[in-house]
């Protein structure tokens, strides 16, 4: 059964499995840090529309997170 | 270049005869800015306004709701001159005035008109169909009038109360008129609500309903035609006197600029005292113009900038012109301060270093650089055109790694020959040319450079990239510290940093066995203790940010290549529709996806690159040197735009 299994996985397949977590869960840490900030830094250009540059370098800064993930994904393939 | 502009702390003294000259003088050479006068310790007091404030500022306000009123936007206009805009700006304000309420007088009566007409003629639509006179309806000794409307027909019900009544109905919109005698009146009233009785108003007037309606339609035409030709004449007399309102706003700015001038300078029974800052290099013009206008009386002396005023100077960027636009991105982020080096010339370079390695492709250069000269061209506007620079600087490097690159619209030019594989390219016959294996995932390094095969080396590249960028950070970090902070700090906070790289050097040269392992780990605990000495336990916590900052270089290649993908799998898209049959529908539709996603990707290629890049600047590169949040320098004056003098 085990054999059978292993026969069935393409190595290709399980990389290309492998980037796409790689990307999306990263995609996903992005994003969930992001609205956080994000929402913030609205609230904050609400009070004081000058904010608008930091705020926007603020709700970027997890972009990195995503980035990492892509760097892993083309390293994968 | 690098520092903000010198300044020096002026003071002007003078009798207050001469206040007012000194003033008008100051604001003439626009390059003093004021102190605000706030604490009153010294015994000085706050100035008052000059005399004829309260004038200056009612026309002001005058102007400004006819402006608003009439909905003026700013144009380019030719420059009016100032004197005799002044002889009649007092005749031509009342003659605008008048002109304009005149109408709006005129228009509010008319719409309130058309208000009651609208009442009115909903009032009286239900009786439209009764042909008796709305006097008849009312003035009755002995006879009770319901006026309403009811549903079904109450002639049954109301004869069997009476058989002395008088009833008009519309059967269509359920309206009746009815009229009985007193006596019968509570009974009549009694059985109406079975019949969902709603009485109505009968609008007090005369005339028979049908005929008043045609009238009051005419009327409510003839006030509508009015109002339009109203507000045409309002059109005309916007463009009539636009240029005037303009000129006066202008004016008047400036006027109470300069009368209101005293509320932020000090002054005593008889003598005044404007303190400020003012930039080395105009000095010596401002002393000589303020000299001439009060023939030499008043008293102005000039200080250096000491250390404890170094927070409060107010700041103005000296760069050169073509470095200038990115002063946009300086004032995003903080202004620097007085003592702090201004990386301004350092981001015209390296953004749109970032920016053209991250884009880098011939196609999206051309179409951003023609978009960006495009809109430069058409609008005028102050606060686009830095933008639509910073944006032109920035297509040009992209333009430039595009040829290293070899991409037309995500397209490899040149042909590839890898693993046995041969990938052709735009255009045929030019074939990639080999230079040196990579040391890096076995790579050919060739020209054009694959970026989407060369995936390894590119990412060591521009982590390497990163590393000189952020080591120039704290350089400059150096540089500001022993200024700030002297010569220890600055090696304890920034050197340090330096001691624990090239330890990290020397350990990684110990570990492929060149020299002892030993030495990189001391020089690197070195580094570390002089960092923890100096930055105390953040130093600690910053020390991975080496690796995770370099790291986020990788970016350069990561969204490049992102790009690179959007755009080769819209053209595979694009493609493959075309290929089964020479021309047909899906040639159109693959032109349509060729079009639109191409164009979704040429927006994406402004906010991606562009806010990456920036976020480099931001995030990697000014959190190793750069404090900012120096004052903008905003000097006393005008920067006359409708009027001259």
């Amino acid at each position: 059964m085990a054999v059978e299994g292993a026969v069935l996985m393409d190595p290709a397949g399980l990389k290309a499995i492998g980037a796409g977590l790689a990307v999306g869960l990263t995609g996903i840490a992005s994003g969930i840090a992001e609205k956080d900030i994000g929402s913030a830094a609205i609230g904050a250009m609400a009070e004081n529309e000058a904010l608008f540059g930091k705020g926007l370098i603020l709700t970027v800064i997890p972009e990195t997170i995503v980035i990492f993930g892509l760097v892993v994904a083309l390293l994968i393939k | 270049m690098l520092s903000p502009k010198q300044m020096s702390r002026a003071t002007i003294i003078g009798h207050k005869d001469i206040f007012e000259q000194t003033v008008n003088s100051l604001h003439g050479i626009n390059a003093f800015h004021i102190e605000d006068y706030n604490d009153e310790e010294l015994g000085l007091k706050i100035g008052k306004p000059f005399e004829n404030a309260d004038d200056v500022s009612n026309k002001l306000i005058k102007i400004r709701s006819i402006s608003s009123f009439l909905g003026i936007k700013k144009a380019e206009v030719g420059k009016q001159n100032v004197e005799s805009l002044f002889e009649e700006l007092d005749t031509k304000l009342v003659e605008l005035d008048d002109e304009v309420s005149k109408r709006t007088d005129r228009k509010n009566e008319i719409e309130n008109n058309l208000k009651e007409h609208d009442t009115l003629s909903k009032e009286l639509l239900p009786f439209s169909t009764i042909p008796l006179d709305l006097d008849q309806y009312r003035g009755y000794e002995n006879l009770a009038v319901f006026s309403g409307v009811v549903k079904g027909d109450i002639e049954f019900e109301l004869s069997s109360i009476t058989k002395s009544y008088e009833l008009f109905s519309d059967p269509k919109s359920g309206t009746i008129v009815l009229f009985v005698l007193k006596e019968h009146a509570d009974a009549v009233s009694n059985i109406l609500p079975d019949f969902a009785f709603r009485e109505l108003r009968v609008p007090e007037i005369s005339g028979v309903p049908a005929e008043l309606l045609k009238k009051l339609e005419q009327d409510i035409v003839n006030s509508q035609n009015n109002i339009e030709s109203l507000n045409a004449e309002i059109e005309s007399l916007k463009s009539k006197y636009s240029n005037f309102i303009l000129a006066s706003d202008e004016l008047l700015s400036i006027e109470t600029q300069k009368v209101e001038a005293p509320l932020r300078i000090a002054t005593s029974e008889h003598t005044f005292m404007i303190d400020g800052w003012v930039p080395n290099e105009d000095y010596d013009m401002l002393a000589r113009t303020v000299e001439d206008a009060t023939d030499g009386r008043a008293f102005i002396s000039r200080t250096d900038v000491t250390k404890e005023e170094e927070a409060i100077v107010p700041i103005e960027y000296e760069n050169p012109k073509i470095s200038s636009p990115f002063e946009e991105i300086m004032d995003l982020y903080a202004r620097p301060r007085y003592s702090e080096i201004d990386p301004t010339s350092l981001i015209f370079i390296s953004f749109p270093l970032f920016y053209g390695m991250i884009l880098g492709d011939i196609g999206y250069a051309l179409i951003l650089m023609g978009l960006a000269l495009g809109i430069k061209k058409l609008v005028k506007s102050d606060a686009i055109k830095p933008l639509m620079n910073i944006l032109i600087y920035c297509q040009v490097s992209t333009l430039i790694f595009g040829v290293i690159y070899g991409e037309f619209l995500g397209f490899p030019l040149a042909g590839l020959e890898t693993h046995g594989h041969y990938i052709p390219g735009l255009i045929a016959g030019f074939n990639t040319v080999d230079l040196f294996l990579s040391p890096f995932g076995n790579e050919m390094v060739t020209y054009p450079v694959h970026r989407t095969h060369l995936v390894m080396t590119m990412i060591v590249v521009t982590a390497m990239i990163g590393v000189v960028h952020i080591n120039m950070g704290y350089l400059l970090g150096f540089i500001n510290e022993r200024r700030k902070h002297g010569v220890v700090a600055a090696m304890l906070e920034k050197a340090s940093w330096f001691v624990i790289e090239i330890g990290l050097v020397l350990f990684a040269l110990g570990y492929a066995g060149i020299i002892p392992t030993a030495i990189g780990i001391v020089v690197f605990l070195v580094g570390f203790v002089m960092l923890l000495k100096g930055e105390g336990i953040t130093g600690l916590v910053e020390l991975p940010s080496l690796l995770s900052n370099s790291l986020s270089y990788t970016r350069i290649i990561a969204v490049g290549l992102s790009s690179i993908y959007i755009a080769s799998t819209v053209n595979q898209i694009a493609f493959d529709m075309i290929m089964p049959d020479s021309f047909g529908p899906m040639t159109i539709f693959a032109i349509i996806v060729f079009i639109f996603g191409h164009a979704l990707n040429t927006i994406l290629s402004i906010i991606a690159p562009g806010l990456h890049a920036l976020r480099l600047q931001y995030v990697e590169f000014f959190t190793k040197f750069y404090e900012g949040g120096g004052r903008k320098y905003d000097p006393f004056g005008y920067i006359r735009k409708y009027t001259e003098e």
